[in-house]
């Protein structure tokens, strides 16, 4: 096992305590939770919204959810990183349809500050990512056009028709890329 | 289930996952997921997986004023200082105990997390279906399911404040077993305490897409000061 591997299992270790007494009604826990992983959700939600008043509503309406729906999760159900962050990106994908905001290539805003990428500080080391070494395996046979439209949808949540637009394919062409990409995926994943 | 249709699941999963699955398909699936375990497996399973597309995203501080408002939302400033209260209470009883004025203790009721006001959700043909317990000194809202009608796959019953004058207030879903406890939040805090009736409407899974009822108000039900 790697130093990240065990960092990463600490880490989820930390969140599904934290998670449970989420559970319990414990809001010192929230509040330590909030501490540990927004700076992460709100760079997601942020790279999707990409405007202010927007990104942080969205984030108000994301710990609401973990605080509510903290007791559906438990660790059988995966890891609680990617839980979170699904719930952060999809609640940001809802905003940005009802806000039907134009899509940019543009990768974040300026106006935050960015955290320094310290490997030691809270929250700002990769701990939270899965496993790397069968994913990069698997990212690693993708094509250049494939691993950007994937890129693009899942960090920029564009749309087909988005990333059409914005790297000027045609749509049946992108949607057949990003078919494409997620089938060798699982099958470079299942093998 | 045919390896057909578990390769659709996964191909629909992936792509609700990645982000690309929208509109109603997106809530279509959403409402699968819910009802269906593989369906749900096979979410988890890329959910997982395409985080790995996140590997170069730098983490974002939010401005400071945020957190503040998420306890606002969720009413936590009041509810630590409750907590305070108790915890408070309970060392000054532990004195108590050791001084020998435990009979003292006897004769007092506890510092009761009170229900402020009850509701019976009954069916037309006088099924018992959910009480409901507001803890107005917590800000706690009880439910307990009793008796659920069968409810069409894909859909969730909401319970609604009806505020006099004023629109319906969501109170959240209800659960199709057991007991729930939910927080109130200032605004459900003061439609409740302008109402004096709830409703219960059918919604799709989840609840209303738009903070109104959306589906048929299938119960109403007066509420009311326990005695």
């Amino acid at each position: 096992m790697n130093p990240t591997t065990e960092s990463a299992i600490e880490f989820d270790r930390q969140l599904e305590g934290l998670l449970n007494r989420c559970a319990a009604a414990d809001s010192q826990a929230l509040q330590r939770l909030y501490g540990l992983v927004s700076p992460i959700l709100f760079a997601a939600i942020t790279r999707i919204l990409r405007r202010r008043a927007l990104a942080e509503e969205a984030l108000q309406d994301v710990f609401i959810s973990i605080w509510e729906q903290a007791g559906q999760f438990t660790a059988a159900r995966g890891r609680p990183m990617a839980w979170m962050m699904s719930i952060a990106r999809y609640r940001a994908i809802d905003l940005l349809r009802r806000e039907r905001l134009a899509p940019t290539l543009v990768a974040q805003p300026e106006e935050y500050r960015m955290i320094d990428a310290d490997p030691d500080s809270e929250g700002s080391s990769a701990a939270w990512l899965p496993s790397a070494e069968a994913m990069k395996r698997c990212f690693a046979l993708l094509s250049e056009q494939q691993a950007h439209c994937l890129e693009l949808a899942y960090c920029n949540g564009s749309s087909h028709e988005d990333i059409a637009r914005l790297i000027g394919s045609p749509l049946g062409t992108v949607k057949s890329w990003i078919r494409r990409a997620l089938q060798s995926l699982r099958q470079c994943l299942e093998s | 289930m045919t390896p057909d249709s578990r390769e659709l699941i996964d191909r629909l999963a992936s792509e609700y996952a990645l982000g690309t699955l929208r509109g109603p398909a997106r809530r279509r699936f959403e409402r699968w997921r819910a009802s269906t375990p593989f369906v749900d497996e096979r979410c988890r399973f890329w959910e997982e997986r395409l985080m790995h597309l996140a590997k170069d995203l730098k983490p974002v501080q939010p401005p400071a004023h945020v957190w503040p408002a998420i306890q606002r939302r969720l009413n936590l400033t009041n509810r630590q200082t409750a907590l305070r209260r108790v915890r408070s209470f309970a060392l000054a009883a532990s004195v108590f105990l050791i001084i020998g004025v435990a009979a003292l203790l006897y004769w007092r009721s506890p510092p009761a997390i009170r229900a402020t006001a009850v509701a019976t959700i009954v069916a037309k043909t006088g099924e018992h279906l959910w009480d409901l317990q507001v803890l107005g000194n917590v800000d706690r809202l009880v439910v307990r399911a009793a008796n659920l009608p069968a409810r069409p796959a894909g859909s969730d019953y909401e319970l609604w404040a009806l505020p006099a004058g004023a629109a319906p207030v969501s109170l959240g879903v209800l659960p199709a077993a057991g007991a729930s406890s939910r927080t109130l939040t200032v605004m459900q805090k003061q439609a409740l305490a302008r109402s004096t009736q709830v409703a219960v409407s059918i919604e799709p899974l989840g609840g209303s897409p738009t903070g109104q009822p959306t589906g048929a108000v299938l119960y109403v039900a007066p509420l009311h000061t326990p005695s």
